[in-house]
């Protein structure tokens, strides 16, 4: 009996493997074909509503089916779009946006300086659900004010002096406002159309009019869309691939595998993934401006001094962290400014301001030994952490890095993000935090972008208050000079991050990925919208 | 059994208005906001306190309860949150399908190569398709369905490329995640048939049947199958459940637009108006398979009746 059955599972195995065997021969069918482009997204295409999209997923879909007055070029740097040109008054407080005059909608329609200030006026009011409010209301005189509804439309800065003109009015010069205008929330929208659809508006693809270079075929939340050429774009001559498939797929392995059949021309690789594909000549890897940093609440006792926080700081080797842990592009985080962000215009904020956080064993060693004999005790410390899977082996590293190098004991304590965030915004009663690992992620190209957070002494950003700080970024707000703006701005970092160590900057978030080859200048930014379809082609 | 019916059906109405309200107070214990936390709490608070007005999310949670209630009658799930303009409704009728399509193909592989095997097995019993069976049915009950899937996506869609490794485009992308899902049913219901299976060989009706002279295969078939059968139908209520109410990981590894993937991510963001109503049309079609299944039962075994009656 017992013989018979164990012949069966051998000849069970036995076909099994000659059937794998068999196959084996058809492997590796690529069906990538010639004339569309097929990519794919993480997360699900919760919105196309641009006055409700906040997340890559959706800004992603947006940059490339509408258009603003300037788009990001291969290099990432604004480059004329629907506006032709502009004009800054003298006290850089009033830009004037000329528009190119062969612009339309998909559905034939002029697109006028209006449809700016319809979409604009949308997005700095309480409909635009998207928390993105900020991104005006901060720059443009009557912003904040029209969203809590004090002032009516006509009062707000932005006004269309007629057709084809587009007049802002600044609260204070911003060197870097013609860069926001790249963003998706800056995008035009005609009024007359979106009033017609009313609650539908972005709910499918019929209901949407664009004046980007694609547009959407069809659009379905959870599987994806398809994109076309649009005929009526401006430069359409210069859209090399006719068709694009954006596929969601969650899983990581799944996007891996889908690559390797040919499903996907484009896949993110995860950390794990990186050293079996380092050597490929389809891997590529880069940086984002994003920065992940330890924030230290300040008004903590045993955080206090400024020492403690300084000597957690000089603890960690980040190089290891980027080289050895992540290896997947990121960069080290020698400063709060991600590597490649704006300065001066001429050299990089980090060319400026050089490498502010290093690795110092033996200093550490030293501060931590004068800040605890100043505090009295010996601080037991938590870190604070969300439960994603790269925070948690980064915290790790820094625990293991704190006991190398100060031999103190680091507690981890891992929350959902929802119920981290709960505790860094103080809202749970009685709940404090002594040091939390978060991110930050640039809105537009300029330090600005970081800086201005610690302006306001929220739980978030460790309570930190210091009024030679605040004076510094509120100084740079108001210079007209770019030079003495640059300085001010270099001054506040050093502040942040060494002089007073509020903030301790661990890595700029890398992304490696692996592209066919027989792709080109599918350009992926730093900042803002992530992707641009428009200058890829096939080779 | 009419009036059975409608008792049970209103038995249901208060089960589905008390799991509706626990839900509901359980949920707004959740951490944060629907909104996007770090842009959310950089907004001043009388800015904060505008959004949330805008929403109806400032009063208190009891007020916030009595609308939903009020809604719920009327039939409406309300906006999603997080899918800005859409209707609940619509999200849910949207997705519910590819689910549902897997999850009938699933138990409908599961239950036919199930019955088979497991028949097999018992009329097998001790040989070599027994054994296969149940080292079959081991592995189906401890391989998880998303490992499986996996193993599945990688050799038959990537290195044999006979199947779509994933999207959700045509029915044949539907195959694989079926499968991996099936394999548990297949376990399950092969060794539960197995089991009833020996134990009604050895009643006394089958030897009768075989003492009066049927062949083998009728004896099999007329009363065995059919009597080993009845408990399988109790299990069968909660697998259905189980699998047409999706599964996350399956679902991610094939992105397949399914429920199980939307409810975990409506949870993970905060979208109340979704996160309560999967919750009641999962209550809902739980508590109905439980009603269907106590139904079958009486048809199938007159043995059990579902009122008693006393005064015959």
């Amino acid at each position: 009996m017992k013989k018979s059955a164990l012949s069966f599972i051998l000849i069970f195995m036995l076909v099994f493997s000659l059937v794998a065997c068999n196959s084996n021969t058809n492997t590796n069918t690529d069906n990538t074909k010639q004339d569309a482009l097929n990519v794919y997204v993480s997360t699900e295409i919760n919105t196309l509503i641009q006055w409700a999209s906040s997340n890559d997923t959706s800004f992603t879909i947006l940059n490339n089916a509408f258009e603003g007055l300037y788009r990001l070029d291969t290099n990432s740097q604004p480059q004329p779009a629907l506006a032709k040109d502009y004009k800054v008054s003298e006290d850089g407080l009033t830009y004037t946006f000329y528009l190119k005059d062969n612009i339309k909608w998909s559905n034939g329609t002029e697109i006028t300086a209006n449809d700016f200030v319809y979409a604009w006026l949308k997005q700095m009011s309480k409909e635009a659900t998207n928390g993105y409010s900020f991104i005006m209301n901060d720059y443009i005189v009557g912003g904040n004010e029209y969203f809590s509804e004090d002032i009516s439309a006509e009062e707000v800065g932005v006004k269309a002096i007629d057709e084809k003109t587009f007049e802002v009015t600044l609260i204070q010069p911003t060197p870097y406002f013609q860069r926001l205008t790249v963003l998706p929330m800056f995008f035009p929208l005609n009024e007359e159309f979106v009033t017609s659809q009313g609650d539908n508006y972005g709910l499918s693809a019929d209901a949407m009019i664009y004046s980007g270079p694609y547009v959407i075929k069809n659009y379905d939340i959870a599987s994806g869309c398809n994109l076309a050429k649009n005929d009526k774009y401006w430069d359409t001559d210069n859209v090399a691939i006719n068709d694009i498939n954006v596929r969601v797929i969650k899983d990581c392995g799944a996007a891996l595998n889908a690559y390797n059949a040919g499903q996907i021309s484009k896949v993110t690789l995860q950390s794990t993934d990186v050293p079996a594909y380092k050597d490929s000549e389809e891997f590529h890897s880069g940086s984002n401006f994003r920065t992940d940093y330890i924030q230290f609440n300040t008004t903590n006792e045993k955080l206090s001094n400024v020492k403690i926080r300084q000597a957690l700081s000089y603890a960690i080797d980040r190089n290891v962290l980027v080289d050895v842990i992540l290896a997947d592009g990121s960069g080290t985080g020698v400063g709060m400014i991600p590597y490649g962000m704006n300065g001066d215009g001429k050299k990089t904020f980090r060319e400026l301001n050089g490498d502010i956080n290093t690795f110092d064993a033996e200093k550490a060693k030293q501060l931590w030994a004068e800040g605890v004999e100043e505090l009295g005790y010996t601080p037991e410390l938590t870190i604070l952490v969300s439960d994603e899977n790269v925070v948690k082996t980064i915290a790790t590293f820094v625990q293991s890095q704190f006991k190398a190098n100060l031999d103190i004991d680091v507690k981890i304590d891992s929350k959902t993000l929802k119920a981290r965030n709960e505790i860094m915004d103080g809202k749970v009663s009685g709940v404090t935090y002594d040091m939390a690992i978060t991110a930050w992620g640039a809105d537009y190209d300029d330090a600005m972008t970081y800086l201005d957070l610690w302006t306001n002494g929220t739980p978030y950003r460790g309570n930190y208050v210091s009024d030679e700080y605040n004076s510094l970024v509120a100084q740079a707000k108001q210079e007209t000079d770019n030079q003495t703006r640059t300085e001010l701005l270099l001054q506040a970092e050093k502040i942040l991050c060494s002089e007073d160590m509020v903030a301790a900057p661990l890595y700029y978030r890398g992304f490696a990925y692996l592209q066919k080859p027989n792709i080109e200048n599918l350009t992926v930014h730093s900042f803002g919208p992530p992707i641009e379809f428009k200058y890829a082609n096939f080779k | 059994m009419f009036k059975y019916i409608c008792k049970r059906l209103l038995y249901i109405v208060l089960t589905l208005f008390v799991i509706l309200t626990a839900t509901f107070f359980l949920m707004n214990k959740l951490p944060g906001t629907p909104f996007d936390d770090e842009r959310f709490s950089m907004l001043p608070p009388e800015d904060q306190a505008l959004v949330l007005e805008q929403y109806g999310l400032n009063e208190p949670v009891y007020i916030q309860y009595l609308k939903y209630v009020q809604n719920i009658l009327k039939g409406k799930f309300g906006e999603s949150y997080v899918y800005a303009g859409q209707d609940v409704s619509d999200v849910l009728t949207h997705r519910i399908g590819p689910s549902v399509l897997v999850g009938a193909q699933a138990v409908l592989l599961g239950l036919t190569v199930g019955l088979i095997l497991g028949i097999l097995a018992a009329w097998k019993h001790n040989t070599g398709i027994d054994y296969f069976t149940m080292i079959v049915a081991v592995l189906g009950v401890s391989v998880p369905n998303f490992v499986l899937a996996a193993l599945l996506q990688y050799f038959i869609g990537l290195k044999w490329g006979i199947l779509p490794v994933a999207f959700w485009e045509s029915w044949s992308s539907s195959i694989l995640p079926s499968i991996a899902l099936s394999v548990s049913v297949i376990a399950m219901i092969a060794r539960f048939i197995r089991t009833e299976m020996l134990d009604v060989l050895q009643q006394d009706y089958i030897i009768t049947a075989k003492a009066k002279g049927l062949s083998k295969l009728k004896v099999l078939m007329n009363h065995a199958v059919r009597n080993s059968i009845i408990p399988v139908i109790t299990i069968l209520g909660p697998i259905i459940v189980n699998i047409f109410t999706g599964s996350l990981a399956v679902e991610n590894i094939y992105s397949i637009p399914g429920i199980g993937s939307l409810f975990v991510d409506s949870i993970k963001m905060n979208d109340y108006s979704t996160i309560m109503a999967i919750c009641i049309c999962y209550s809902a079609f739980y508590i109905l398979v439980i009603l269907v299944t106590d139904v079958l039962y009486s048809l199938i075994d007159p043995r059990i009746r579902l009122i008693s009656n006393r005064a015959e």
